[in-house]
């Protein structure tokens, strides 16, 4: 402690510049994190939102809700540990018919179509009737109120937002819920609709009627990685955030080895005064830990403070899990790096230091 | 007079390719307490051998060495480093401070890597006796040469070994620095008790030596004073 905290302060500038890196590599790799969980979350709010275990598709649909067509048999073919309910879902484009640039209020979202009683309703204080429906939150940035109405692309129908939910973005666009009726009038353009849906949503576990040979369950998770470019994109973030930790721990590593390797003669003359290698050793590892400590806690309070500036521009979250394993992945690789230096320090020899 | 330090019948092999060398021909020596012992010789004769198993840092191939009355070269690699620790003080050519303590922090290291108290009026003491008083807050790049050979004194004998190894301590030093450590190196070693063993190339210096020893081609033979 008292050598590693004594050359610290000895050699301001040499551990400043080190710290430096590892502020902006920490930042980066925090950041990179936060972003990378905020464009997940954008991309499964809505399905967090359910608490589902399980969704119900047809085969046939390959993987697309979409593409998925069901109708009250299938519903009626499914039982279910807990319970399920049905989902019709569809991407629309809404506008809205009193802005001065109608087309510059064009906004991509989803239309979910569910039961009024159904347990993924997210506002449970409103009733879903008619063209009333509720809206993702992140349509009040965009200045609509409650009450307010908005048109669809390629119809003259509109519909009253009549409440909001929080955290409901379907791949990272806002999912607005509507009854199942009005869905299904939207999805087949007609007044009088089949009564066809995507899926069925389940708590609990579900077993299919064997005599239903078109439907296939799939857990959440897996369903979430189907969503197109999900996995790539999860996996492309994930790739650079292990090489950035991998990378700081090789630059860190180098480093402290070459300040060991200059130290050298130094701790020939302590070994052959008998400090023990333990001790050197220690100092070494605990001066890489104390680097990386002040390092990541200022990375950290820089991704915090461009969280808080730039939160409402990028799709920026907070992990604290994310964050515990990515510090701990930092500290560890750090620690190998330095054991590296460590094996230096024990291969010294303490003769070199009389010389004759 | 108390035996501080021995070598029984000690001698050194090397291996040079096929050929085995003695370094070091069967010696046999002791340093009393009190006692300012010179080896001299020229380079490659095997002072630095002697010197170096002397303090435990390489084993003998024959004979022993005894520390205290206490066997010291038999024991392993990690008990002889924790005697050194205690029982033997280094002040060596580059000297032994470390670059990134104060006067003050090098002593201070011993009590922290050993976990004792500070020795105030000790360390005090010894500042005064070796006029490094004033340099004890300073780091050692910013000390001139005697200046930090005085320090190095300090730090070998703050910790009270009873065995101090000085390797050309004055090999830096203009002939009036270099009196004036090796004067205070032969007053400390006769107030305190220790036994210092000191390697020169400096001649001038053999005059403050209770004895001086020659090694040549690896036999150790006492020179007789003038």
């Amino acid at each position: 402690m008292f050598l590693a905290l004594k050359e610290l302060k000895y050699s301001k500038l040499k551990f400043a510049l080190i710290i430096v890196v590892i502020v902006l590599v920490s930042y980066l790799v925090y950041f990179l994190t936060s972003l990378a969980y905020g464009l997940a979350s954008s991309y499964t709010n809505a399905i967090e939102k359910w608490g589902s275990d399980e969704i119900i598709m047809t085969i046939d649909a390959n993987d697309s809700i979409m593409m998925s067509f069901m109708d009250q048999d299938d519903y009626d073919s499914v039982t279910t540990t807990g319970s399920k309910t049905k989902l019709g879902l569809f991407p629309a484009v809404i506008n809205n018919p009193t802005a001065d640039d109608i087309l510059g209020s064009r906004i991509d979202v989803f239309f979910f179509g569910i039961d009024d009683d159904s347990f993924i309703k997210p506002n449970q204080s409103v009733t879903l009737t008619g063209n009333k429906v509720i809206a993702d939150d992140s349509l009040q940035k965009e200045g609509y109120k409650v009450g307010d109405i908005f048109g669809i692309s390629g119809s003259t129908q509109t519909y009253e937002i009549i409440g909001f939910s929080k955290k409901t973005t379907y791949q990272t666009a806002p999912v607005i819920y509507m009854s199942l009726e009005s869905w299904q009038q939207y999805r087949y353009n007609t007044q009088t609709p089949p009564d066809l849906y995507s899926g069925i949503i389940v708590r609990g576990e579900s077993t299919i009627d064997s005599s239903n040979k078109s439907l296939l369950i799939y857990k959440t998770d897996d369903y979430i990685s189907t969503l197109p470019g999900y996995t790539a994109q999860v996996l492309t973030f994930t790739t650079m955030i292990v090489f950035l930790i991998i990378i700081v721990a090789f630059v860190l590593g180098i480093f402290i080895y070459v300040l060991t390797i200059q130290k050298t003669s130094m701790f020939g003359v302590m070994k052959a005064q008998g400090i023990s290698n333990g001790y050197i050793g220690g100092s070494v590892v605990l001066q890489t830990f104390l680097l990386v400590l002040i390092g990541i806690i200022l990375g950290g309070i820089l991704t915090l403070l461009t969280g808080i500036f730039l939160g409402d521009v990028i799709p920026f979250a907070v992990n604290v899990l994310f964050y515990v394993v990515i510090t701990a992945a930092f500290f560890l690789f750090a620690f190998l790096g330095a054991l590296f230096s460590v094996s230096a320090v024990l291969k010294i020899d303490p003769l070199k230091a009389i010389g004759g | 007079m108390k035996p501080l330090i021995e070598m029984i019948g000690v001698t050194k092999d090397f291996l040079q390719g096929d050929n085995i060398i003695r370094a070091l021909k069967e010696t046999n020596f002791t340093a009393y307490e009190g006692e300012l012992i010179a080896i001299i010789g020229p380079s490659g004769s095997g002072k630095s051998t002697f010197l170096t198993i002397l303090g435990g840092l390489q084993k003998p191939t024959t004979g022993r060495v005894l520390l205290n009355g206490k066997p010291f070269s038999e024991l392993d690699v990690k008990e002889k480093s924790k005697i050194r620790l205690d029982n033997i003080g280094f002040i060596l050519q580059a000297s032994n401070l470390i670059p990134f303590l104060t006067i003050k922090e090098q002593m201070v290291l011993y009590n922290k890597i050993t976990k004792t108290k500070v020795n105030q009026s000790w360390m005090n003491e010894l500042f005064l006796k070796l006029d490094v008083e004033k340099l004890k807050n300073k780091y050692p790049n910013s000390l001139s040469g005697g200046e930090r050979q005085r320090a190095a004194i300090a730090k070998a004998l703050y910790h009270q070994p009873s065995v101090i190894f000085a390797d050309e301590p004055t090999a830096s030093l203009d002939t009036k620095k270099a009196y004036e450590v090796v004067k205070l190196l032969a007053k400390e070693t006769k107030e305190q008790k220790k036994a210092t063993i000191m390697v020169t190339h400096d001649e001038r210096m053999l005059e403050f030596c209770d004895r001086v020893y020659v090694i040549t081609d690896g036999i150790l033979t006492e020179r007789p004073k003038v």
